[in-house]
């Protein structure tokens, strides 16, 4: 049979400009030291993308990687995309489902995308060839009809993938990369580049298998990840719930605890009653058709297929009910109805918008339109209050946005940029940081959150320093933690509002997962010991790829990329007052549960913690030259050394 | 004796089954095994075809079942006697109605007790 060996990672460079195509290969060095996906991805960006790179031009380079565990059992089919957001930071997301593996079976580990194409065109990668192929057809579908178009093409059922919708086509801000039909990712500018590129699919099929260095280890080390990854053995009380019910579960119970998001975040807490409307139980009773799952994924049915049983929007189709949607198009709009919930959040999926931008902007129109910042004359007539009843409004209002037509015009530049032009004090209730919608996770009742939101290199992502809500400590004891080299104190770091400790977990995390998403596997299956054992992570590389690296230095991997990320945004001009948080979390208390505001002081000292951890600078959080030179990052200190010099004068 | 039996609609199509089948016999995961999860177009049905009678050349779980069937997360793979085949079945089948959780897993594979409103119906295995 034929089979890549697993230590070799290839490129294949496209440039849609000239339609110039040329397959490289990777310093075998950078496995140890970048590992794959999300860290080699940013490290080629670091490279290859100068600053002040205009993100919506032909320089800008999009970069799909794969990694050594995509194809194998525990990959879970994740895959970063990154570029140069059009909002100036690095863009850089994980999406699942089955394209990554595939890719890799077809010979290729990585993609670099760049030019402009003249006419719209997907490409065509298959067992190690690629072809550009005129996609004018394509050009203005919606992600479902691209799909099915494809399919009825190749009339293969396993060519996956990934492809835009007309809201990237349009250039409308943080639009997504869809495949799958349900699977999003790149939220932070990636779709929109994509659509810049005029690209507006990739298709691949591949047959090659993928040999994994040490077999029998592999499989030692997949007994242990299984163990505690499924239901029953798991030591983390969320993975029965979270594997089958999924986050929704979370709604109503944040409902009553402060931590969800209600009327724009005005408030933290909602009826009981509503929040069950939406909930997880009664989407899984009367909505779901059948479980779903990424590739290879351990967890029965993270993702689910739906269809409205009854009423006016009777057999509408979606999937992945996940615990964004219920809040954005839930208790952020007071809305409880579910109906809505899924055919909003299903549009987005079909017009390649994202979730939270549509969600985030929504909430802050209807704010703006109640305190008359916003009148009927700017919304086309539609009475944009909290609860609106007028749904068929609500669902054209989306699509507006997809097309940039009439008031969509301006809810398409997201929620920053539209509050500048609204004035009179529209910015303060805008919920973004970075350009960027935040996510529906609540800071001022976890400070982690606060602070993992302001620090993002990509603006506002969860997943970078997952789980947002660490639960019972007493699961590892203190020595345990000791020997995994994390000093910290446990129970005061998980404690929701006290700062202290937040910075040091906060960088544990951030650079864990960074080599979770570098593997890559999935962030949500760092699950038993609270995400803090990485262990079997590296038991799991070292038998893939049979590269013997300590435990030490296979973190020390995701600090290299971790760095490497800021020092992109470095670059940029991005210093630490960009690391802040919306007005609304940083001056407004919570009412009813009486949470103070995470203010600017508190904020501060949970930076200094963070920054200090990670050996950044703490006036610019510039990463100090000898700790990018202790990380072997040479090249990158000598880049940043301009950006030092102009902060200090 | 013992096969394997598949329920269809458990079926997630996460092709754990059919990854590791494909590695078993050198070591090289691929799609290539005796296990093949059709996705007709529509992302709505997975479907598990098996060209295999359980005779499991590399059984990587303890207790010998075949690899397929002890990395399934949900159940919609088991290996059993024909009787016992037919009573897991039906055991199935008589929890989904109850409990909306086993539209997505099988009750074998929940850990813990679960309970209904309504109390169970008495049935009867049509084999006995």
């Amino acid at each position: 049979m034929n089979a890549r060996q697993n230590q070799i990672q290839t490129l294949l460079r496209v440039d849609l400009s000239s339609g110039k195509t040329r397959l490289e290969t990777l310093p075998t060095s950078w496995t140890a030291k970048y590992i794959g996906a999300r860290g080699i991805n940013a490290r080629l960006l670091f490279d290859e993308v100068n600053a002040g790179t205009d993100a919506l031009g032909p320089d800008n380079v999009l970069y799909f990687g794969t990694g050594p565990m995509d194809g194998l059992p525990i990959g879970n089919g994740r895959m970063s995309v990154a570029c140069k957001s059009p909002r100036g930071t690095i863009a850089e997301g994980s999406f699942g489902g089955f394209f990554g593996p595939e890719l890799r079976r077809a010979g290729v580990d990585y993609l670099a995308i760049s030019g402009q194409a003249e006419q719209p065109v997907y490409l065509y990668i298959h067992d190690g060839r690629v072809e550009i192929r005129d996609a004018s057809h394509l050009w203005g579908l919606t992600t479902d009809k691209t799909d099915a178009a494809l399919r009825r093409e190749f009339r293969d059922p396993d060519v996956q993938l990934r492809y835009i919708g007309p809201a990237a086509e349009n250039g409308v801000h943080s639009s997504v990369i869809m495949g799958n039909l349900n699977n999003s990712g790149g939220r932070a500018g990636c779709g929109e580049v994509m659509g810049n590129k005029k690209l507006k699919a990739l298709a691949v099929r591949g047959r090659q298998g993928i040999q994994v260095a040490d077999y029998d280890a592999f499989i030692d080390a997949y007994h242990l990840y299984r163990q505690r990854l499924d239901l029953a053995t798991s030591r983390d009380p969320w993975t029965p719930v979270w594997s089958t019910y999924g986050a929704p579960a979370l709604v109503r119970l944040f409902a009553g605890m402060g931590n969800l998001m209600t009327r724009n975040a005005q408030e933290m807490g909602w009826e009981a009653e509503k929040a069950q409307r939406i909930g997880a139980e009664i989407y899984l009773e009367k909505y779901v058709a059948k479980a779903k799952a990424c590739f290879n994924c351990p967890w029965p049915a993270c993702q689910k297929i739906h269809v409205i049983p009854q009423g006016e929007y009777q057999g509408f189709r979606g999937g992945n009910y996940w615990a964004g949607q219920p809040v954005v198009f839930g208790s952020l709009i007071d809305n409880d109805d579910l109906d809505l919930t899924l055919i909003l959040s299903g549009l987005c999926n079909r017009y390649g918008l994202d979730i939270f931008h549509v969600g985030f902007t929504l909430a802050w129109a209807m704010e703006c339109f109640e305190r008359g910042l916003l009148t009927l004359s700017d919304t086309d007539g539609l009475e944009l209050r909290f609860g609106c009843k007028d749904h068929a409004g609500l669902i054209d209002l989306v699509r507006k946005i997809a097309y940039r037509e009439g008031f969509g015009e301006l809810l398409a530049l997201g929620c920053e940029q539209a509050a500048r032009l609204v004035g009179g004090g529209a910015e303060k209730y805008c919920l973004s940081v970075k350009g960027q919608e935040i996510e529906a996770i609540a800071e001022r009742n976890m400070y982690m959150v606060a602070l993992g939101v302001a620090v993002s290199e990509v603006g506002p992502d969860h997943t970078r320093w997952y789980p947002p809500y660490p639960c019972n400590p007493d699961l590892i004891s203190r020595d345990e933690l000791l020997t995994l080299g994390v000093d910290l104190d446990l129970r005061k770091a998980f404690q929701g509002r006290n700062p202290e400790e937040k910075g040091k977990l906060l960088r544990w995390f951030s650079i864990s997962r960074a080599v979770v998403e570098s593997l890559p596997g999935c962030v949500f299956l760092v699950r038993d010991t609270l995400g803090l054992d990485m262990r079997p992570w590296q038991q799991l590389f070292q038998a893939a790829t049979g590269v013997q690296i300590d435990y030490e230095e296979f973190l020390r991997a995701g600090e290299r990329v971790l760095n490497l990320e800021r020092a992109f945004n470095v670059r940029e001009g991005y210093r630490r007052v960009d690391d802040r948080l919306p007005y609304r979390m940083s001056h407004e208390a919570v009412p009813h549960f009486n949470f103070p505001p995470v203010t600017q002081a508190v904020l501060d000292g949970m930076l200094d913690e963070y920054y200090t951890a990670n050996g950044w600078d703490l006036a610019t959080s510039i990463p100090k030259e000898q700790k990018l030179i202790e990380l072997g990052l040479e090249d990158v200190a000598f880049a940043l050394r301009g950006s030092t010099e102009e902060a200090k004068q | 004796m013992k096969r394997i039996y598949v329920i269809e609609d458990l079926c997630n199509g996460c092709r754990l089954c059919q990854t590791f089948c494909s590695s078993l016999k050198q070591g090289v995961f691929s799609e290539q095994a005796r296990i093949w999860i059709l996705k007709p177009p529509g992302e709505e049905r997975d479907i598990p075809i098996l060209d295999c009678i359980g005779a499991c050349i590399r059984p990587i779980a303890e207790d010998g079942t075949p690899t397929c069937v002890s990395v399934c997360p949900t159940g919609a793979l088991y290996y059993a006697e024909a009787q016992q085949a037919v009573e897991l079945r039906l055991t199935w089948e008589t929890a989904r109605q109850l409990q909306p959780l086993f539209k997505v897993i099988a009750p074998w594979k929940w850990p813990f007790p679960w309970h209904t409103s309504e109390p169970a119906p008495e049935m009867e295995s049509p084999t006995r």
